[in-house]
C-alpha cells in the first residue's frame, strides 16, 4: 500500500479483531490455554503500528505547520474512506437562512444526504487515545496470561479482549457520529460480556447487566444527541467532505472557493462541512441558525443529551452507581476497561465535541459541576469501603470527576489537562487494578481489606509497584498525578481569575451573592447578551467567543466564577480524600500485622512474571510519564498539550485560540501537594502503628454519641445512681413520690422529643453514608427499579394473556383454515382449477364493483 | 418501406454493423446483447452432445454444466450496472425482448443462483451421474427461460418465456422418480400451470384486440391514446384481460389463490428443487411482473434499435420512436395527439393495476403467514414461507405503478428496492433450502420434529439456519432487513408523494405480516436448540469442515454480514432501475 496512514489505520483495529476470531473459533478445540499468544501479539503489533502512526503524523503535522512552534489555529487531521455504508440522497431538507449570510453556502440551506461512510480518521487526539488504549491492553493481556490461568473460559476471556480492543480502537478513530455509537455500543457490549465473565456467579450476572441498564439510559441520551445534531447540522461526519464522498482537502477547497464565487457546480461537488471539520470550525459556526434564544437552547440540548451519554459510560452521578458494580468481572478487565480505557470514552467524546460545547457556556458550567460533584462524592464513599477494588472504583470515578471538571472550563488549558489527566490516570489506575489483582490472585480471591494484612514482605514486587500507584494517584511530585492533577486545577484557577469582576465592573464589588441580573435579553444583537459580558467584551475582545453566546440560564459572569471558585475549593478538598483513602488502603493491605486468609492456602506468595513484569512497566510509566511530558515548570512548554493542540476540534474553535495550554501555578501547585501530603499524613498517623484512634474517630462520625444518649437503658442505669437514691428516698420521705415521677416522667418525654431527630440523625450519621454509598442504591431501587418492576409485571400481564391469547388465536385460525382447505382440496386437481377460476372472478367482481 | 430495406434493416438489427460479435462493448447488436442466454443454449447443446460420446459420460454433467454458467455470468458483465450513466435501453431482436440495466441485474442474479444451485445439487449428490445431464439440462432450459422473462418486451415473449420456463420445473418437481408424491406433484404443477397458461394466453388475445398491439412500450402508448374515450364495456374487458395476463404471473409467483401447486410441489419435490423454484422461479417471475406493469400502465422511454452504435442509434430512435419492427401495423399517432400529458391519461389504468396488484400482495403475504403456522414439515413450511415472501416483493410493485405517473425517480427507486429484496433473498432461501437437504441426507427426515436437539449434534448448522430464518423475519441486523426496509421505503415514499391511501395500507399489512412470520419462524430454531434430542435418532455427523458446511458457511456470510457492505447492492440496483421510466 502506498498510503501509509491508511494502512496503519486499517490495521490497529484489524489486528485484534483477526486474534478475537481466530480465538473464537480456534480457541475451544486447537488454542486453549495457549489463546494469549495470539491475542499478546496483536495487541502488541497494534501498538507498535500506533506508534508508528504517531511518528507519521506528527512528520505530517510539521510539514503543514510552522515547524516547532505552539500549533495554535492550524489544526490538522488525516481522513480515510474504507466504503460507503449508506447513502441516501436528499434525505433532509436543510433550512436557508435568510440571504446574505456568509454561513449560506455552508451550513444552510439546500438538500443534504444521509451518507454514511466508514471512515477512520488520525489526529492527536485520536492518536494519542491509541497510543494509550494499545499500551495498556497489551499489558494486561501479558499480565491476563499469568492471571488467568487455568480457567475454564481461558480462551473465552481473550476472544472479549481481542473484540474489546477492536471496539475501542474504532471508537477513537472513526470520524462520524454513527460510528462512535455503534463502536460505543460495542465497547459496552464488550464490557457486558466481561463483567458477566464468569455467569455462573449471580452478582457477576447481575453487576453484567446493572451496568448494561444504566448505559442504556446515557446511549438513549447520546443517540438523541446524535438525532439532534444531525436535524440542526445536516451531517454527522466529523470532517469535511464533498458530497459525493470525496476527502481530499485541497479538491474541498477548491470546490468551496468555486461556491464562494457564485459558480454552479454539480452535487457532487458541493462542499459539506463536518461538524468539526476545519470549514466550520475556522469561521466559528457551530452556533446552529435561528433566533439567538433558539440557537443557544438548542446547543445546550445537544451538549446536555450528549452530556447525558458520556455520564453512562464515564460512570458520572447520577449514573455512576454500575462502576462498582462492574469490579465483579475478571481484574484484569476492571483494569483495562472499567479504569483506563472504556470508562474514558465518555472524556474522549466530551474532548472531541468541544467545539459544540464552546458555544454553550450554561452546557460547559454543567459539565464541569458534574464533574466536581462526582470527584467529592466518589471520594467520600471510597473513605469507608473495605472491598479493595471497590474503593478503586469510586476512585476510577472520582478521577474521572476531575477530568469532567477540567474539560468543563472550556478553554485550551482546561481540555489539555482533562486529556492529560485521563492519560496519567490510565497508567496509575491500571497499575493500582493490576496491583490489586495481584494481591487478590496471591490471597485465593479474597478482597476484603479487614481478612488480610501486612503483606509487604510476602508480595515486595506487588508492595513497591503499588506504592508507586498510591503516591502517582494521591499527586505527589514528581509522579504522573501530581502533573495532571496540578493542570487540572490550574485551569480551574485560572478560569476563576477569567470570570472575576474587574474593576471596571458596573457592578461594583459584590464578591457575596449573585448580581441582580435579568433573563437574557431576546434581541439578536449579540453584544447586549449581558451586561457583564457586554462591558467585558468591549475590554477583552479576545473572549468573543463567549459573547456570541446567549445563556439560557442567565447567570452572570460573577455568579459563574464563583460557581468555579466552589469547584475549585472542591477539587482541592478531593485531592486531600483521594491521599486519603489510597493511603488507607495501602496500609490497610501492605502494613500492619501480616494476615493471610484460610483461602489462600500455605501458598501466599508473590505473582509470577508474567505479572510482576507489567507492574514494573506501568510503575515506571506512573512515576515519569508526567515529568517527561510536562515540563511547564521549567520553560513552559508541555509536549502533550502542544501535541493535542493540533486536534481540529481544539486547536481551531476562534476561541481555543486566544489562550495558551496551562501555564505552571506555584501557588496551586503548592496547595495540592499540602492537601495531598496532608491526607497521606493522616492515613499514616491513623494506620500506620497500632489503630485505635481510628475506632474511635469511626464512632465519632457515625454518631454514636447520640446513640449512647438515646439509649433507654442507660436512663435505667441512671435509677441507680447514688444521687438518684438519694432523690428517691427523699422524696419517698416527704411523700411526694407523686410530683417525682411527674417530673422525671416530663423530662424523659423531653429527651425523647429531643433526641428524636439526633436518633434519626444517627441512621443517616456520615460514617453510614458513606459505608452505604450515600444509599443512592437504595434509593434507585425504590423510585426506579421497584416501580419499573411493577410495570414490569403489568406488561408480562399482558402479553400473557391479552397479546399471547390474540396470537394463539390468530395461529388457531389458519390452522383451522388449513384443515378446512385440506379436507377440501388435498389433491382433488379439479378443485384447483375451480380455486382459479373463482379467484380470478372474484378478483374481477372486486375490481369492477370497488 | 421496401422489403430489402426490411431485411438489411434485420440483419444489423441481428449482426450488427460493427463486425466483431465478441468482446466489443461497444456492439449494440441483439446477439452480442444475447450473448449469455446464447452461452447457456450451447452449454446445454454441449452437454446434450458429450453424452453421446463413452468418454463423454465418464464425468458428471455438472462440470459442463457450472462451467457454461459461470462463463454466461462473465459475459454478462455486471460491473456495467454501476458504471457511470448506466446500461443503455436497447431493444433487441426487433423490440422482442429488450437490454437494459434491468435485464443485467436479473440475469446476473439468475446465472450467479444458478451456480450456487449446481454447486448444491453436486455437493447434496441429488442427481447422480446417471441423471445428471437429463436434470441440468432441464436446469439449464429453464434458466434460460427466465433471462427471457427478465428481458421480455412483448406479450407473446411473455408467454413463450413463462412456459420456457415452466415446462422444465414441471419436470424437475418429478425429479424423485420412484416417489409417488414427487409424480403427482409434477403432474398437478403441470395440469396447474396448463391452466394458468390458457387463462393468460386468453389476457393476451383480448388486450392485442382492444390496442392493436402487443409491443409493451408500445401498447402505454396506445392505452394512453384510448382510454380518455373508452367507452364502459371496452374498459370492462381491458380489466378481464389484464387480469387474466396477471393469473399467469400469479401462477409464476404463487400469488394467492392461484398457489395451490405450491406446497404440494415443494414437498414432493426435493429441496433442491425447492430452492430452484422459490428463488429463480420467482425472481424471473417479478422481473417480468415489473415489465408487464410498467408496459400497461407508464410510459416507457424510448429504446434504442439495436445494431447501430449508441450515438447513432439515439438519432435514429428520435427519428422514428417506437423502434422500426414495433408490432403495430401503423406507427402510433403523434404523441401531442394523446393529449398534454399521456401519463395522466393512463391513471384509470394505474389505478386499476395498483390496486389489483396490492390486493394480490396483501392476500398472497398474509395467507402465505397464517398458513405456515401448523406446518409439520420443514419444505411445506418453507413453501408457505415463499409465498409470503412473494407477497412482499409484489409490494414494491404496487409502489413502483402509483408513482411511475409523476415520480419516475422515485417510481425506479422503488424498482430498485424489490432488486435488492430479490438479490438478498437469493441467499436466504437457497441457504435454508440447502440446509434442509443437507439435514435430509444426513438423518433422512423433513419433520421439523425431527430436528429437535440438533444444537447439540450439529452447532454450526443450527446457527446458520437460525441465522437465515431470523433474517427472513427481517430483523435489523441481518440481511432480510434491508430487503424488507427497501420495499417498505418505497410503498412510504409512494403514500408520501402520492397520497394514494392503498399503499400505506399495503405497507402495514407488510408490517403486521413481519410481526406474525416472527413466530413460526422461531418455532422451527426453538424445536432445533430448546426440545430434547430424541433418544431413537441415528447418529450422524455434520461437521463445518465439510463441503456441505463449507457451502452453508459461504451462503450464511453473506446474510450476516452484508449489512456492512450494502451500499453496491443499493447501486448495482439503482443502477438497474434506470432507465425504466421516463
Amino acid at each position: 500500500m502506498d498510503d501509509p496512514i491508511r494502512l496503519l489505520l486499517i490495521l490497529i483495529p484489524a489486528l485484534p479483531l483477526a486474534a478475537a476470531v481466530l480465538i473464537g473459533l480456534l480457541g475451544p478445540r486447537v488454542l486453549r490455554q495457549q489463546s494469549h499468544w495470539l491475542a499478546i501479539a496483536a495487541v502488541l503489533a497494534s501498538f507498535l503500528c500506533s506508534l508508528l502512526l504517531m511518528r507519521e503524523l506528527s512528520f505530517l503535522q510539521r510539514a503543514a505547520g510552522a515547524g516547532g512552534e505552539v500549533a495554535l489555529g492550524i489544526g490538522y487531521e488525516e481522513v480515510r474512506r474504507l466504503w460507503t455504508w449508506t447513502d441516501v440522497a436528499d434525505a433532509y431538507q436543510q433550512p436557508r437562512t435568510p440571504p446574505g449570510e456568509s454561513r449560506e453556502s455552508l451550513v444552510g440551506g439546500g438538500s443534504r444526504d444521509f451518507r454514511i461512510d466508514i471512515v477512520l480518521r488520525a489526529d492527536s487526539l485520536t492518536c494519542m487515545m491509541l497510543v494509550m488504549v494499545t499500551l495498556i491492553a497489551t499489558l494486561v493481556a501479558i499480565y491476563s496470561a499469568g492471571y488467568m490461568h487455568g480457567d475454564p473460559g481461558y480462551w473465552r476471556f481473550f476472544a472479549y479482549f481481542g473484540l474489546f480492543v477492536f471496539s475501542m480502537t474504532m471508537l477513537v478513530s472513526v470520524s462520524n457520529f454513527v460510528l462512535l455509537y455503534v463502536f460505543w455500543e460495542a465497547v459496552g457490549l464488550c464490557s457486558y460480556l466481561l463483567i458477566g465473565f464468569w455467569y455462573q456467579k449471580p452478582a457477576a450476572a447481575a453487576a453484567g447487566k446493572k451496568a448494561f441498564l444504566v448505559n442504556r439510559v446515557g446511549d438513549f441520551g447520546f443517540a438523541l444527541g446524535v438525532f439532534l445534531i444531525w436535524t440542526t447540522y445536516g451531517t454527522l461526519n466529523f470532517h469535511d467532505s464533498l458530497r459525493g464522498g470525496e476527502l481530499e482537502p485541497a479538491r474541498i477547497q477548491q470546490a468551496v472557493a468555486a461556491e464562494r464565487a457564485g459558480e454552479v457546480v454539480p452535487a457532487e461537488q458541493e462542499p459539506v462541512a463536518g461538524v468539526f471539520g476545519p470549514l466550520r470550525l475556522a469561521d466559528n459556526e457551530l452556533r446552529p441558525a435561528g433566533q439567538p434564544r433558539t440557537s443557544a437552547m438548542i446547543s445546550l440540548a445537544i451538549c446536555l443529551l450528549l452530556l447525558l451519554g458520556a455520564c453512562g459510560k464515564s460512570a458520572q452521578f447520577p449514573l455512576h452507581v454500575w462502576l462498582p458494580d462492574a469490579m465483579e468481572g475478571p481484574t484484569p478487565v476492571s483494569a483495562l476497561i472499567h479504569a483506563a480505557t472504556m470508562v474514558t470514552a465518555g472524556i474522549y467524546m466530551i474532548a472531541r465535541c468541544t467545539p459544540l460545547f464552546l458555544v454553550s457556556p450554561d452546557a460547559q458550567l454543567v459539565v464541569s459541576v458534574v464533574g466536581g460533584f462526582t470527584a467529592l462524592l466518589a471520594a467520600l464513599i471510597a473513605l469507608t469501603q473495605y472491598d479493595l477494588k471497590r474503593v478503586l472504583a469510586y476512585s476510577t470515578v472520582s478521577q474521572l470527576g476531575y477530568m469532567f471538571l477540567a474539560l468543563g472550563v472550556g478553554s485550551l488549558a482546561g481540555v489539555t489537562a482533562g486529556m492529560f489527566h485521563l492519560f496519567t490516570h490510565a497508567f496509575f489506575k491500571a497499575l493500582l487494578f493490576l496491583g490489586a489483582g495481584s494481591v487478590m490472585h496471591a490471597m485465593g480471591n479474597v478482597i476484603d481489606m479487614r481478612r488480610f494484612g501486612g503483606l509487604r514482605r510476602v508480595m515486595p514486587v506487588t508492595y513497591i509497584t503499588f506504592a508507586v500507584g498510591c503516591l502517582a494517584l494521591a499527586g505527589v511530585f514528581p509522579l504522573a498525578g501530581f502533573w495532571s492533577k496540578d493542570a487540572v486545577l490550574g485551569a480551574v484557577h485560572d478560569k476563576v481569575h477569567e470570570l472575576e469582576p474587574h474593576d471596571s465592573d458596573s457592578h461594583g464589588p459584590a464578591p457575596h451573592g449573585p448580581a441582580p441580573h435579568g433573563p437574557a435579553p431576546h434581541d439578536s444583537s449579540p453584544h447586549g447578551s449581558a451586561e457583564g459580558g457586554g462591558t467585558q467584551a468591549v475590554e477583552r475582545p479576545e473572549s468573543s467567543a463567549d459573547d456570541d453566546v446567549t445563556p439560557v440560564f442567565g447567570l452572570s459572569n460573577l455568579l459563574r466564577g464563583q460557581i468555579f471558585h466552589w469547584l475549585y475549593l472542591l477539587g482541592l478538598m478531593t485531592s486531600f480524600l483521594t491521599a486519603f483513602y489510597t493511603f488507607r488502603a495501602f496500609y490497610l493491605t501492605f502494613h500492619g500485622p501480616e494476615l493471610i486468609p484460610p483461602e489462600a492456602g500455605r501458598h501466599a506468595h508473590e505473582s509470577p512474571a508474567s505479572m510482576t513484569v507489567p507492574l514494573g512497566i506501568l510503575a515506571v510509566c506512573s512515576a515519569l510519564v508526567g515529568l517527561l511530558l510536562d515540563r511547564s515548570y521549567l520553560d513552559g512548554t508541555n509536549s502533550f498539550a502542544n501535541w493535542l493542540l493540533w486536534t481540529p476540534s481544539l486547536g481551531f474553535p476562534a476561541a481555543m485560540r486566544t489562550t495558551l495550554p496551562g501555564e505552571f501555578h506555584l501557588s496551586v501547585a503548592g496547595w495540592s501537594t499540602l492537601m495531598a501530603l496532608g491526607g497521606i499524613g493522616l492515613s499514616s498517623y491513623l494506620y500506620l502503628g497500632s489503630r485505635h484512634e481510628i475506632h474511635g474517630i469511626r464512632q465519632f462520625f457515625d454518631l454514636a454519641w447520640v446513640s449512647g444518649w438515646s439509649d433507654v437503658e442507660s436512663f435505667a442505669r441512671m435509677r441507680q445512681w447514688r444521687v438518684a437514691r438519694w432523690v428517691r428516698e427523699c422524696s419517698a420521705a416527704v411523700g411526694l413520690e407523686w410530683l417525682l415521677r411527674l417530673v422525671v416522667g416530663a423530662l424523659l418525654l423531653v429527651v425523647l422529643v429531643l433526641s428524636a431527630p439526633l436518633l434519626l440523625l444517627y441512621y443517616v450519621s456520615p460514617y453510614k453514608l458513606s459505608y452505604h454509598r450515600f444509599y443512592l442504591d437504595e434509593l434507585y431501587e425504590l423510585v426506579l427499579v421497584r416501580p419499573l418492576r411493577g410495570l414490569a409485571r403489568l406488561c408480562y400481564g399482558i402479553d400473557r394473556w391479552l397479546i399471547d391469547g390474540t396470537v394463539n388465536f390468530v395461529g388457531r385460525v389458519p390452522r383451522q383454515i388449513g384443515d378446512v382447505m385440506r379436507s377440501l382440496q388435498m389433491g382433488l386437481v379439479p378443485f384447483y382449477a375451480l380455486a382459479m377460476v373463482l379467484g380470478l372472478l372474484i378478483l374481477l367482481a372486486v375490481q369492477l364493483l370497488g | 418501406m421496401e422489403l430489402h430495406e426490411i431485411v438489411s434493416d434485420l440483419i444489423i438489427d441481428t449482426k450488427g454493423l460493427a463486425g466483431g460479435l465478441l468482446g466489443a462493448p461497444t456492439n449494440t447488436s441483439s446477439i452480442a446483447l444475447f450473448l449469455p442466454e446464447l452461452v447457456v443454449c450451447a452449454t446445454i447443446l454441449l452437454m446434450l452432445l458429450v453424452r453421446l460420446f463413452r468418454w463423454g459420460r465418464t464425468f458428471h454433467s455438472f462440470y459442463v454444466a457450472v462451467l457454461g454458467c459461470a462463463l454466461a455470468l462473465a459475459v454478462t458483465q455486471p460491473q456495467q450496472l454501476l458504471a457511470e450513466g448506466g446500461v443503455p435501453r436497447i431493444e433487441i431482436f426487433t423490440g422482442m425482448l429488450v437490454f437494459d440495466g434491468f435485464t443485467v441485474f436479473l440475469r446476473t442474479i439468475l446465472l450467479a443462483f444458478t451456480v450456487l444451485f449446481l454447486i448444491l445439487t453436486k455437493i447434496s449428490g441429488i442427481p447422480d451421474r446417471e441423471d445428471g445431464g437429463d436434470i441440468y439440462t432441464l436446469v439449464l432450459g429453464a434458466v434460460l427461460g427466465m433471462c427471457l422473462m427478465a428481458s421480455s418486451n412483448h406479450l407473446l415473449m411473455v408467454f413463450m418465456s413463462i412456459e420456457m420456463a415452466s415446462v422444465p420445473s414441471y419436470a424437475l418437481a418429478g425429479l424423485l422418480k420412484g416417489r409417488r408424491l414427487g409424480s403427482e406433484a409434477a403432474l398437478k404443477y403441470s395440469v396447474y400451470g396448463a391452466g394458468a397458461a390458457g387463462v393468460m394466453l386468453y389476457g393476451i388475445s383480448l388486450l392485442a384486440g382492444l390496442v392493436n398491439t402487443v409491443h409493451l412500450p408500445t401498447m402505454g402508448v396506445e392505452l394512453a391514446q384510448r382510454l380518455p374515450t373508452m367507452a364502459p364495456p371496452e374498459y370492462m374487458v381491458l380489466a378481464l384481460a389484464g387480469m387474466m395476463v396477471m393469473v399467469g404471473l400469479a401462477f409464476k409467483l404463487s400469488a394467492v389463490p392461484f398457489h395451490f401447486w405450491c406446497p404440494d410441489v415443494f414437498e414432493g419435490a426435493p429441496a433442491e428443487v425447492g430452492a430452484f423454484l422459490s428463488v429463480a422461479s420467482k425472481a424471473a417471475a417479478l422481473a417480468l411482473l415489473v415489465r408487464v406493469a410498467i408496459g400497461l400502465s407508464a410510459i416507457v422511454p424510448p429504446g434504442l434499435p439495436a445494431g447501430q452504435p449508441i450515438d447513432q442509434a439515439a438519432q435514429t430512435a428520435a427519428r422514428d420512436l417506437p423502434g422500426l419492427f414495433a408490432v403495430a401495423d401503423e406507427k402510433p399517432a403523434d404523441n401531442s395527439a394523446i393529449g398534454a400529458d399521456p401519463r395522466a391519461a393512463l391513471q384509470p389504468m394505474r389505478s386499476l393495476l395498483g390496486k389489483l396488484i396490492a390486493v394480490l400482495a396483501i392476500i398472497t403475504c398474509t395467507f402465505g403467514n397464517l398458513a405456515a403456522y401448523g406446518q409439520t414439515n420443514i419444505k411445506r413450511l418453507l413453501a408457505y414461507s415463499t409465498i409470503a415472501h412473494a407477497g412482499y416483493m409484489m409490494m414494491a410493485v404496487p409502489a413502483l405503478i402509483a408513482l411511475a405517473g409523476q415520480h419516475p425517480q422515485q417510481a425506479q427507486n422503488a424498482v430498485s428496492g424489490l432488486g435488492i429484496y430479490i438479490a438478498l433473498y437469493l441467499f436466504m432461501n437457497l441457504g435454508a433450502f440447502a440446509i434442509v437437504a443437507f439435514f435430509r441426507n444426513a438423518f433422512r427426515s423433513e419433520e421439523i420434529a425431527d430436528y429437535a436437539g440438533l444444537i447439540r449434534r450439529c452447532p454450526g448448522m443450527v446457527i446458520c439456519f437460525a441465522a437465515i430464518l431470523f433474517s427472513l423475519v427481517g430483523l435489523p441486523p441481518l440481511s432480510g432487513f434491508i430487503g424488507k426496509f427497501a420495499v417498505f421505503a418505497a410503498l412510504m415514499d409512494g403514500f408520501r408523494l402520492t397520497g394514494e391511501t392503498y399503499l400505506l395500507i399495503v405497507l402495514l399489512a407488510g408490517g403486521i405480516n413481519t410481526a406474525i412470520s416472527l413466530f413460526y419462524y422461531l418455532r422451527v430454531v426453538k424445536v432445533m436448540t430448546m426440545e430434547p434430542e430424541s433418544p431413537t435418532r441415528v447418529p450422524f455427523a455434520l461437521p463445518m469442515l465439510s463441503a456441505a458446511g463449507m457451502f452453508t458457511i459461504a451462503i450464511t456470510l453473506p446474510t450476516l454480514l452484508l449489512i456492512l457492505w450494502w451500499n453496491w447492492i443499493n447501486e448495482s440496483a439503482l443502477g438497474a432501475a434506470r432507465h425504466l421510466l421516463t
